[in-house]
């Protein structure tokens, strides 16, 4: 159970699909709840205690560029810088951010037409093999749907799989 | 034929049926609506008139303009959103309780199924299948689910062995371990309703659209509606996402590999209504 902060209660932030948002309110759990074939990107600074969640549908907004610039958070190529940038106007720093990735299920597919949960994990390690960083922790594929909590006062990074009750621990940041 | 009334037979509480919408179906598909008898028909069902003036002014369904009455809402927002919206509310009636058996939540079902009903819909209005039938068969696709869910109860290893360890579909591990799978149980249920034999066969083979001639078009859009949905995240329970991929449903409808995201994209756009057709009770 979650216990009561000092400063004040803790409570959810919920961020929807194609969304993202960033916080350093200690008191706050971001969560994006039935990841499906999207992925959730999460970062943290353990320093600034600044932490954000992506919930990216698509891998790429080539598709529908309108669409990116009114809702960058809905692409992986658009929604991540947008990820990064928003969590360095609250101090993070990029040498400092622990990222994490969840999500990206996929189906029982060999024929490759269904395999968007796929192409987002290979959008977002592109990003990431480009800029140097690396990820901290990550859970990713599989035929399973995911729900994820960063809890900005700890850093601690949990998730839930869709039919089971219990919250797992991903990472301690 | 016989083994799925046996099984059916078999079942205590059914969901009920909602058996409005074949009636109505078939009323719209004629080329001179009666709009009076469309009216008619729905006001005989009171709570069923309240729900869906309430759906007619709700921001993101209905009309800017108050509607108080149902020959009003038909002459405003025209027969297919009024059929749209009792079809979600006769739907929501059956499918909203809890399924343990596929670890499903109350409501979890449900807002799968609008989901993917509003994505087949879209499906089919570009590739020119019955708007109004895709949509009902999107709500109704899983309807199986809720017969089979007693039986499955307590079974969970079973089926995670079938479908972890001999790699098996959920449907293949339904029909090992009970001799019915969820997709002609929902069919046969829905047949013994009198919903029409497109819509049947729609259902029966959501998973192998394929399969479903000469009514595979609509089955192909009822399997993508469906993929569209497990992939924004409405994919509940255990093994939601243990189904075939089926490259033949895109074939079918002559869709490229990029009509999915597209399609994922125009379902986002329409959240707000998804929120109103879930939030019902």
């Amino acid at each position: 159970m979650a216990s009561p902060s000092i400063t004040g209660f803790q409570h959810k932030v919920v961020v929807g699909i194609a969304d993202l948002s960033v916080s350093n309110n200690p008191n706050v759990i971001l969560t994006t709840y039935a990841l499906g074939s999207c992925l959730g990107i999460v970062i943290y600074d353990p320093v600034a205690k600044v932490g954000g969640l992506l919930h990216a549908m698509l891998p790429d907004s080539t598709i529908d560029p309108a669409k990116a610039a009114k809702q960058p958070a809905m692409f992986i190529d658009t929604g991540v810088p947008a990820l990064f940038r928003a969590a360095y106007e609250m101090r993070a720093e990029k040498h400092r951010v622990h990222i994490y990735v969840v999500g990206g299920a996929q189906i029982m597919d060999s024929s490759g037409f269904f395999n968007i949960g796929r192409r987002n994990y290979e959008a977002v390690t592109g990003i990431f093999t480009r800029h140097a960083l690396q990820t901290y922790a990550e859970q990713v594929g599989g035929m399973v749907n995911r729900t994820v909590y960063l809890n900005l006062g700890t850093g601690v990074v949990s998730l839930k799989i869709s039919g089971k009750n219990e919250e797992v621990i991903l990472c301690r940041s | 034929m016989q083994e799925l009334d046996d099984y059916i037979d078999r079942m205590e509480n059914l969901p009920p049926s909602p058996r409005i919408l074949p009636p109505l179906l078939q009323l719209l598909n004629q080329p001179d609506v009666d709009s009076d008898r469309v009216v008619r028909l729905i006001t005989l069902d009171a709570s069923l008139t309240v729900a869906v003036l309430k759906l007619c002014n709700n921001a993101a369904l209905g009309s800017s303009v108050k509607i108080d009455d149902l020959g009003h809402a038909v002459t405003r927002l025209g027969f297919q959103q009024v059929y749209q919206l009792v079809a979600a509310i006769c739907g929501g009636r059956t499918i909203t309780p809890k399924q343990a058996g596929y670890g499903l939540d109350a409501g979890e079902l449900w807002r799968h199924s609008v989901v993917a009903a509003v994505a087949a819909q879209a499906i089919a209005r570009d590739t020119d299948v019955n708007e109004s039938t895709a949509f009902t068969a999107g709500l109704l696709h899983d309807i199986g689910k809720i017969v089979l869910s007693q039986a499955l109860e307590g079974r969970y290893a079973a089926v995670l062995e079938e479908v972890e360890t001999r790699h098996r579909s959920l449907l293949e591990a339904e029909k090992s371990l009970l001799g019915v799978q969820h997709a002609e149980v929902g069919a046969r249920l829905l047949s013994r309703w009198d919903f029409p034999a497109n819509l049947v066969a729609a259902v029966c083979f959501h998973l192998d659209p394929g399969a479903a001639v000469p009514h595979e078009r609509l089955a192909a859009c009822v399997y993508l509606g469906n993929v569209v949905s497990n992939f924004m995240g409405h994919g509940y329970g255990h093994y939601a996402y243990a189904f075939h991929g089926q490259a033949d449903a895109l074939r079918i409808l002559g869709l490229d590999a990029e009509a999915l995201p597209r399609y994922m994209i125009r379902t986002q756009e329409r959240y707000a209504e998804v929120e109103a057709l879930t939030c019902l009770r």
